[in-house]
C-alpha cells in the first residue's frame, strides 16, 4: 500500500477499508460479533454508574490508611474529572501533527472511556493514561507514528517529553490488561459513510443527501465524548446522527427506515429503533462541558491523593505489589502537568 | 576475587573460583566463608549454568531420580504416575530451598528402604538401555568406518591401475616394434575400457536384504486388500451469520444496483492492487447495516 494514497484522499475510509477489506469475509471484525458488542456493550446507563461507583467504592476500600476521608474524590467529582479530561484528549488528537484520522480518535476515546469504567481516577492519573490511550489507539487503528514523534505533539522540553515516553511506555500494558485485550473498537464513522452511500443509492426522495454530512459528522464527534459508544451499536449512533441532521434540516426521513429498511411490518424493531435513537440524542444534548470551578477543585484534590500515594509507596521501600502490573507512580518527578496542555 | 574457573559447593550456593577453593582449604578449614555451611573437598563442581541456583537444583534432582526412578509403566493408572511425579517435583523443590530439609530427607529414606527391589530393577533396565544404546551407535560407527576404508581401497586401486596403464604404455613405446600412433591407439583404448570397468563397479550395488522400513527382502507381504472406512462425505454448507440488521446487498450485486456510482472510483493504481470499489463500498454498507436492530 503507497503512502501517497492515505495521505492523498480524501474518502479516507475508503482506502482504509482496503487493509480490512478480506477480514470482511470472516467474522470477527464485524460489530455483531465484536468483542464490543458481547462484552462492552451495557443496556442502561445505570449499569456504567454502577460500576464507576463499584471502581470508586474499591479504590476507597483499599486505599492506604492515614488519608483523610474528605480528601477523596466521590463519584461526582470523578464524573467531572473523567469529562475535562476526555476533553484534553480529544483536543491533543485533534492538534495532533501528523493529522489524526477520525477513527483513531474515536478509538482513543472509547479505551479512556472503558478503562475508567473499571478503574478509579485515584488510582491512576489520567494525564498520564490519557496519552497512553492515543498511543496505542495509533497502533492498534495503524496511524503510523513513531513514539518519538509521539511525545514531539507535547508542548515540553525533550527531557519532559521523554520522561513522558517512559510513562506511556509504562502504562501501555496495564492499559491493555483492563482492557480485558479487546482491542478493536468499532466507531461511527464508516457507518455514517455506508448511510450516506446508501441514501444516494435508494432513497431519491433526499436529493442530496451530501447536506447532511456536515452536521451527522459534528453529531458523531459530539457523541463521542458521552457514553453513547458504550450503550449502542456504531451504526445505530451513525443513524442517529442522519436522522438528527435531517430533522434539522426540516427532511423527512421516515420513508427510509419504512421502506428501505424493509421495517414496515416490523413496528416492535422500529419502535425499539426509535426509541434508542431518542436516547442516543438526549444523551448527546445533555453532554455539557464542565465548569471550570469544580474542575479546579476536583484537580486539587487528585494531584493531593496521587502524590500521598506516591510517598506512601516510597516508605514502604521495596514493597512489591504482585498484583498490580504498573510500577509506581512517579509524580513527584513529573515536570508537565496539565497547564501545559493548556498551551495547545 | 579472581576470574574463571568458576566452581561452586553444592550444599551452599554461594560460588567462588578454583584458586579460591585451594586457599580456602590450604587454611584447613571446611566452612564456607559467606554463610557458615561446612563443605568438603569432594563436593565441588565445575559450574554448568549461569545461575548457580539452577544449577544446584540440577544437582539435586540428579540424586533425587537416582533414588526416585519409577516410570509410567510401573503405575496402573496415569493419575498414580502424576501423582507420584508430582511428589517428586515437591521432593526436589523443598530441597532446593531449604524448606523441612529434615523431613524431606527422612521422607526419601524411607521411600528408599521400601522400595528398593524397584530401584534396582529400574535401575538394571536404565543400564540396560544405556547400553543397548550404545551398542547401536558402535555398530553405526562401524559401517561408517568400513565403507570409508571401502572407499579409499578403491580408490587406490584405480590410482595403481592408471598407472601401471602409463608404464606398460611407455614400456610399449620402449621395446615394441609397431609404430608410435597405432601403440598410441591401443593405449587410449585399454584407458576407456578401464574406465568403463570403474565405472560398472561403483554402480554394482551392494545387494541388501532388508528395505529401509525395515521389512526383510523377499518376505511376503499380504495382499488383502485395505479395509474401506466408511465416512460422512463431507457437505458444504456456507457460513451464516446473523447480522442484526437489515439484509446487505451482496458484493457482487453492487455495481448493479448502483451503489458503485456513489463511490470514488477506483484509480489504475488501485485496481493494480487488486482493489476494487466495490470492495470499500460492501465494507461501508456492511458496517452501516450491523447492529442496526439491536
Amino acid at each position: 500500500m503507497h503512502h501517497e494514497l492515505i495521505v492523498l484522499t480524501k474518502d479516507y475510509y475508503m482506502i482504509k477499508s482496503m487493509l480490512l477489506i478480506f477480514s470482511s469475509y470472516f467474522e470477527s471484525t464485524m460489530y455483531h460479533n465484536s468483542s464490543q458488542k458481547k462484552f462492552w456493550t451495557f443496556d442502561k446507563e445505570e449499569a456504567l454508574d454502577k460500576l464507576r461507583l463499584e471502581a470508586n467504592q474499591k479504590f476507597l476500600s483499599c486505599a492506604k490508611a492515614g488519608i483523610n476521608e474528605s480528601m477523596f474524590l466521590d463519584q461526582w467529582e470523578e464524573k467531572v474529572l473523567l469529562r475535562h479530561y476526555e476533553k484534553r484528549l480529544l483536543d491533543f488528537c485533534n492538534i495532533f501533527k501528523p493529522a489524526m484520522p477520525k477513527s483513531v480518535v474515536g478509538t482513543a476515546l472509547m479505551y479512556f472511556r472503558r478503562f475508567y469504567l473499571n478503574n478509579s481516577l485515584m488510582q491512576h492519573h489520567p494525564r498520564i493514561i490519557m496519552l497512553t490511550c492515543a498511543y496505542l489507539s495509533c497502533k492498534v487503528d495503524e496511524f503510523n507514528v513513531s513514539c518519538t514523534q509521539f511525545v514531539g505533539n507535547l508542548q515540553e522540553s525533550p527531557a519532559a517529553q521523554e520522561r513522558a515516553l517512559e510513562q506511556i511506555l509504562e502504562y501501555e500494558l496495564l492499559l491493555i490488561q483492563q482492557l480485558n485485550f479487546h482491542l478493536v473498537v468499532h466507531n461511527p464513522y464508516r457507518p455514517l459513510e455506508g448511510f450516506l452511500i446508501d441514501l444516494k443509492t435508494r432513497y431519491p426522495l433526499l436529493e442530496n443527501p451530501e447536506v447532511l454530512r456536515k452536521s451527522a459528522e459534528d453529531f458523531l464527534n459530539r457523541a463521542a465524548m458521552t457514553d453513547a459508544g458504550l450503550l449502542f451499536s456504531p451504526s445505530l449512533i451513525a443513524l442517529t446522527a442522519v436522522l438528527n441532521g435531517a430533522a434539522r434540516a426540516g427532511l423527512k426521513m421516515e420513508a427510509y427506515l419504512t421502506e428501505c429498511m424493509g421495517l414496515k411490518g416490523d413496528k416492535e424493531t422500529l419502535s425499539k429503533m426509535y426509541d434508542s435513537m431518542r436516547r442516543i440524542t438526549s444523551l448527546v444534548k445533555a453532554y455539557e462541558l464542565p465548569k471550570i470551578e469544580e474542575v479546579n477543585v476536583g484537580k486539587q484534590k487528585l494531584e493531593r491523593i496521587h502524590a500521598e500515594l506516591a510517598t506512601n509507596l516510597k516508605r514502604k521501600h521495596g514493597y512489591e505489589d504482585d498484583e498490580h502490573v504498573v510500577k509506581r507512580q512517579m509524580v513527584t518527578e513529573e515536570e508537565w502537568t496539565d497547564e501545559d496542555l493548556d498551551e495547545l | 576475587m579472581n576470574s574463571p574457573p568458576i566452581t561452586h559447593a553444592w550444599l551452599c550456593v554461594c560460588f567462588r573460583c578454583e584458586s579460591c577453593v585451594d586457599m580456602l582449604f590450604v587454611r584447613g578449614s571446611g566452612n564456607c566463608v559467606q554463610c557458615n555451611t561446612p563443605l568438603r573437598k569432594s563436593n565441588f563442581r565445575v559450574q554448568l549454568f549461569e545461575d548457580p541456583a539452577i544449577d544446584k537444583e540440577v544437582e539435586i534432582r540428579k540424586k533425587v531420580l537416582k533414588i526416585y526412578n519409577k516410570r509410567e509403566l510401573d503405575f496402573p493408572s496415569l493419575k498414580g504416575y502424576n501423582d507420584y511425579l508430582e511428589q517428586v517435583e515437591e521432593i526436589v523443590y523443598n530441597l532446593t530451598n531449604n524448606l523441612d530439609v529434615e523431613k524431606t530427607k527422612q521422607m526419601m529414606e524411607q521411600y528408599q528402604r521400601e522400595n528398593r527391589d524397584v530401584i534396582q530393577r529400574n535401575k538394571a533396565k536404565l543400564t540396560r538401555e544405556q547400553e543397548e544404546l550404545e551398542e547401536l551407535l558402535l555398530l553405526e560407527q562401524q559401517d561408517f568406518e568400513q565403507r570409508r576404508l571401502q572407499t579409499l581401497q578403491d580408490e587406490q586401486r584405480q590410482l595403481q591401475a592408471k598407472r601401471k596403464n602409463k608404464q606398460a604404455l611407455l614400456d610399449e613405446l620402449e621395446s615394441s616394434q609397431l609404430p608410435a600412433a597405432l601403440l598410441l591407439a591401443q593405449h587410449k583404448d585399454r584407458a576407456s575400457q578401464l574406465e568403463t570397468q570403474i565405472e560398472k563397479q561403483k554402480q554394482n550395488v551392494k545387494p541388501t536384504n532388508i528395505f529401509s522400513t525395515g521389512i526383510m527382502m523377499g518376505q511376503t507381504v499380504s495382499l488383502a486388500p485395505v479395509t474401506r472406512v466408511e465416512e460422512v462425505l463431507y457437505v458444504y454448507q456456507p457460513m451464516h451469520f446473523d447480522t442484526y440488521g437489515p439484509p446487505i446487498p451482496e458484493l457482487d450485486q453492487l455495481g448493479r444496483l448502483g451503489y458503485l456510482n456513489h463511490v470514488r472510483t477506483a484509480s489504475l493504481q488501485d485496481q493494480a492492487g487488486g482493489y476494487t470499489s466495490g470492495l470499500a463500498c460492501h465494507r461501508a454498507v456492511q458496517d452501516a447495516f450491523s447492529g442496526l436492530f439491536l
